[in-house]
Order: structure tokens, then sequence, then C-alpha cells
């Protein structure tokens, strides 16, 4: 009898484990081994594959200006002041802020000036980009972030109000004190202009050269410490600006030249690991500076797409020009072959 | 005795670059060999086990590449690095494309994931000697596979019978831009495990177990991908396949494998002794992906 018993508690106990062996493989295919971690492969970042998105519907939201809703699937999502590429159907490559709802991943909007003794790219946007017709993009990338700051005056200059637009909505948002200078030729001809005047209402200043002439920046001199400037504009606007500031501040800009990847202004770079301090300068790469340092580094492209050179930042606002890092990643490390410091100081984790 | 002694071809030597791509994977169908899932799958492992593997040789080479004197060397790995880096991403990104045509390749890519992180991951040794032997070893290792990565790429450079059976040709694109740069890079891992170890026992040794890694991986990536493809109700896959479609040409041939055995394990063997860095270079600069996709 109490063989019987010994052998049922064996053969129950038996089973039990094999259950729980089961429901453990279940779960982690290679036991004894813990659980697999959900993979990085499988998910690419699509950094080699081209993005297509289609031109879903076109407004005119002022005289001379277009503007483009593209839609396409699973669209990153973007902070106020990013821009991105179009590839227009010649081949040319032309930037624009976007300017609709960062939280939307279906779709992008972007405003388009026509220029028209410009350099052929925003005509081909107003003749070509009809609704239907399939683009290239490339991006979003951000050259303009929006720091976080208790208060923002922004200064925004015809067709610039497109990086400005989002900023306003955020900075309203988030409740943050906030007022806008809006400038352009005529009311006709300044885009948005109703919905940046019911959103801020008397925070928005608004200054049509044909009704006021130029605006009266001289306020700016007198901002307290704290308020963060943003402007984007005519280059003529973007001087006043940086002319009416009090000594020792400036504005944050946004200049629409072609993509620049090389030099910018000197800044200096604090190794922290290795305890060294060194100056990059303004016609140098961050990677050659370091590399004089650490000749060991490793680094490949120089030209931001194969991702190796990427460091971890400790503290500094980083200036981002590479096309491949996501924006998760891009808080707290750089790819250091073609990006550079927004400010003065940047410390690496090397 | 100087047969003994590794003799690179001096003119199979080309400065590397990585090269940006893109490919378009819209178009491509699920069987992109069109009605030939085996031999679709087969090369579909690549998707599986690139991205994490070439990921990990870039890992263990920014480890390994403070020990480099030699300059010019040092210019062939950094090349080498990038161009993994991008062959990684590139790979990478056609899973997303076979997780919408319904083939999920999460629980194989977990699996490789787990395999090049932890299992070929730093820690796998404890620190001091051991490690740093652990790091040689894994040198090796990536010279051995990558025998097999320009093995690989020669083939398909001049694998017509893919051209003739109507193979997708943005996934063509993708494997012969790979492949003419393995071939253009395939004496970096060999020269860099020649100059920071060389020995002939680690590199038996690590070529017995790249070969069966690669083999038993591959098997089951294959077997992954038609188990799991919703489009097949007899998802059978066998060695006699393999041969069969090895014969065919669409897939390397069996011999022609076995072959290249005796050569990577010959005391004489360099790696631009095989392989054509002409044709590698002349693919590359007519490739549409390599050359932007733009």
């Amino acid at each position: 009898m109490p063989r019987f018993t010994t052998v049922a508690l064996v053969a129950g106990a038996a089973l039990l484990v094999r259950r729980a062996v089961r429901s453990r493989m279940s779960t982690a295919p290679l036991w004894p081994m813990p659980a697999l971690d959900v993979p990085v492969s499988g998910y690419g970042r699509g950094s080699t594959v081209p993005r297509k998105v289609l031109v879903a519907g076109r407004g005119t939201p002022a005289e001379g200006v277009v503007e483009l809703r593209l839609e396409g699937a699973g669209l990153p999502a973007w902070q106020p002041g990013a821009h991105i590429d179009l590839v227009l159907p010649s081949g040319l490559v032309r930037q624009y802020s976007l300017c609709g709802d960062p939280g939307d991943p279906s779709a992008y909007t972007v405003a388009a000036r026509l220029v028209e003794d410009g350099r052929g790219g925003s005509r081909e946007v107003h003749e070509q980009l009809h609704e239907g017709v399939e683009i290239e993009i490339r991006g979003p990338r951000n050259r303009f972030p929006l720091v976080d700051s208790p208060a923002y005056v922004f200064v925004a200059g015809g067709i610039g109000i497109t990086p400005v637009l989002p900023m306003v909505r955020a900075a309203e948002a988030a409740g943050a004190d906030w007022r806008l200078v809006y400038c352009g030729r005529s009311r006709a001809t300044m885009p948005y202009l109703a919905e940046v005047e019911r959103l801020g209402g008397d925070r928005v200043t608004v200054v049509a050269e044909d009704e006021s002439g130029f605006p009266e920046l001289e306020f700016l001199g007198r901002l307290p410490v704290g308020t963060a400037v943003y402007c984007c504009g005519p280059d003529g606007l973007m001087d006043a600006v940086g002319a009416a500031m009090s000594e020792g501040r400036t504005p944050r800009l946004e200049r629409f030249t072609a993509a620049a990847t090389t030099g910018g202004t000197a800044f200096e770079v604090e190794l922290r690991r290795s305890g060294r301090t060194l100056t990059v300068a303004a016609d140098q790469s961050l990677l050659s500076a370091v590399r004089a340092e650490l000749p060991g580094l490793m680094y490949s492209c120089r030209q931001g797409f194969c991702g190796t050179c990427r460091q971890r930042v400790l503290e500094g606002e980083i200036d981002h020009r590479d096309e491949l890092l996501t924006d998760d990643e891009r808080d707290d490390s750089m790819l250091i072959c073609v990006s550079r410091c927004a400010g003065k100081r940047l410390v690496l984790d090397l | 005795m100087s047969n003994t002694q590794p003799a690179p071809v001096a003119s199979e030597h080309v400065e590397l670059k990585a090269r940006k791509v893109s490919f378009d994977w819209e178009e491509t169908p699920l069987h992109w060999v069109p009605g030939d899932p085996f031999t679709t799958h087969t090369i579909n492992v690549l998707h599986l086990l690139l991205p994490a593997g070439e990921r990990w040789f870039v890992h263990v080479y920014e480890q390994a590449l403070p020990y480099v004197t030699d300059d010019r060397l040092r210019e062939d790995v950094i090349g080498f690095i990038g161009q993994e880096a991008i062959h990684s991403q590139a790979h990478d990104d056609v899973l997303p494309h076979l997780r919408k045509l319904g083939l999920d390749p999460t629980p194989y890519t977990a699996q490789v994931d787990w395999f090049f992180e932890k299992l070929l991951g730093d820690r796998t040794l404890p620190p001091g000697r051991p490690r740093r032997w652990w790091l040689m070893e894994r040198v090796a290792l990536i010279a051995a596979i990558e025998h097999y990565t320009a093995f690989l790429g020669d083939w398909v450079l001049n694998a017509d019978a893919l051209d003739r059976v109507g193979a997708d040709p943005t996934m063509l694109d993708l494997l012969r831009w790979h492949g003419a740069e393995e071939v253009e890079h395939r004496a970096v891992a060999f020269e860099l495990f020649t100059h920071l170890d060389g020995g002939y026992r680690r590199r038996a040794r690590t070529w017995a177990l790249a070969f069966s890694a690669l083999v038993f991986l591959w098997q089951r990536g294959i077997r992954f991908f038609m188990e799991n493809d919703p489009t097949l109700l007899d998802p059978k896959a066998s060695f006699a396949d393999f041969v069969r479609k090895g014969r065919q040409g669409v897939l390397p041939s069996t011999p022609a494998m076995l072959r290249s055995v005796p050569r990577y394990l010959s005391r004489a063997y360099h790696p631009s002794q095989e392989g054509d860095t002409a044709q590698a270079v002349a693919y590359l600069a007519s490739s549409p992906g390599a050359n932007g996709g733009r």
C-alpha cells in the first residue's frame, strides 16, 4: 500500500513538473535560459527604403502659397520646428517645414510660397504636385527645436510662419507665456493668419508692410532672461531680430539654405571618461577633433548614414545633421561625424 | 616555406567605402522567385541572420580596432565596418515588408538576436585573459563567416539562373549589391585575423564552429519560413531540395560549397585568391540601389 501512494505521488509530481516545464518553454523557447527579449532586428528603421507619400490634399492658405497634405503609412512623429526634404519630380531636393499636427502618423502638411525668381523648387511644387501625385520624402529632421521655456517670443515673416505655427500651438498647449510678431507684405499673402489670431488674440501682433511698414522690435532688447526667441523669415528680418536683442543673447533661427553637413560654429567638447576637453573648430567635424585624442574611435561613412560613430551625449544641445537616428535615439546620442553642437559645449560619454 | 604563407593578390585590393542605398520593397511579392517558395525562403534566411549578425561584426570590430597597428589595414577595417552596418540596415528593412505580407519573422529574429548579442556577446567569458581570448576567437569566427559571405557574393553575382526564372529585380539588386561589397571587402576579415592572431589551430577550430552554426541556423530558418508561410499547404523542406535547386543554379551548388572547405583550411589560403573585384566594382557602379535608388 505505501508503494502505491509513492508511485501516485511521483507520477503526480512528474505530471506537474511536465506542465510547468511546458508552460515555461512556451514563453521562453530557449528554456532553461530566460525568456527572449523583444528583438531589435525585424523593425528596420527604414533608412534604406525610400519613403513615399501621396499628395492627398492641396489648398491655398494665402495668395501665392500652396499647402500640401502628404499622406503615407506610419510616418515618423516629429517635433515643432522639424522639416522634411521633398524629392521633386525633376530630382531637385527642397526642404519644407512641417506645419500640421505632430501627432498624426498618417499625414504631413507643408506649405510653399511661389518664388518667381527662385531656384525652381517652389515653381515645381506649385505646378506639378497635384492631388494624386506620389513623391519621395526624406526626414523629418529638426534643426530648429523648441526648447522648454516658461516664455517664448516668436517672430515670423511670411512663409516663415510654417515652422512657427506648430511651436505656437505647442506653447499654447503647454500653458507657456508666449507672443508672436507676424510680419508680411500684406494680409492677403500671410498664410494661417486667421488661425494664429484666433489662437493668440492680443498676444499676436500682425505687421503687414502695406498697412504699418516694418515691425517694431525694440522690445526684444528688454526681454527678461529665460525668454526663448525664435525667428524664421527673410534674412533681413532675422538680422533685425539679432540686432534688436541685448548684448550676449541670440535668437534661434531657421535658415533654409542647402542642407549643410560640414562647418558651423566652433564649440567645446568634454570627453568625460577620458577627462579631456577640446575645441572643435568651425571648419572641423566633431569626429576629427575627437579622433585626434582617441585614435581607436569607431567611424566609417563620415556622412551620417552608417551609424557606426554614434556616441552618447551626457550634456549639451545637439545640432543633429544625420539621416539615421530616430527621435528617441536623438535625445541622448548623436552621430559625431556630421552632427554638431547647437550651443557652446557638449559632454560626450567617451 | 613560401607555400605556407597566405599570398594576397595585390590587384584585388580596392579602397572600401560604405554606400548609401535605397530599395523600394512595395512591389516585391512574397515569393520573389516566382513559384519557388523553397528558393525564396532559403535566400530569405539572409534577412533573418544578417541584421543581428552584421551588427555583431561591427560590435566586435569596434573592440578589435584599438589593437590594429597597420594603418592600411585600419582604413580597410573602417571601410568594412561601414559596409557591414549598411548591410545590416538594408536586410533589416526587408523584414517589415515580409511581416506586411503575412510572414512575421519575430520569433526567429528574437532567437538570432539572443544568439549574437548574448551567447556571442561580450560577457560570455569573465574579464581579463579569457575575455581577450574570446575577442580573438570572435575575430577568427568573423573571418570564417566572411569566407562564406564572399563565396555567396561571388555566386549571386554570377547566378544568371535567378534572372532567367524572373526573380524580383529589387531583391536581386539588394543581393548583388551586398554580394559585390562582400567580394570587394572579402580579404579584410581574414587580414585582420592574421594581423591580430593568425594561429592555424584557431582558424580551423573557428571554421568548424562557424560552419556548423551556419548550417544549423540556416536550415532552421528555412524550416521556420516554410512552416509560417501563410500561402503554403505543404511546407516541406529537405536537403535534397537544396541539392536539386543548386543544380538548377538558383541556389549555390552543394559540391561547390563543399569544395570551398579545404580552400579555407589550406595554409596558403588568402581570400584575394578567389572572387573577382573588378566584376564586383562594375556591378556596384551600375546597381540602382547602391546609387541611392534616386
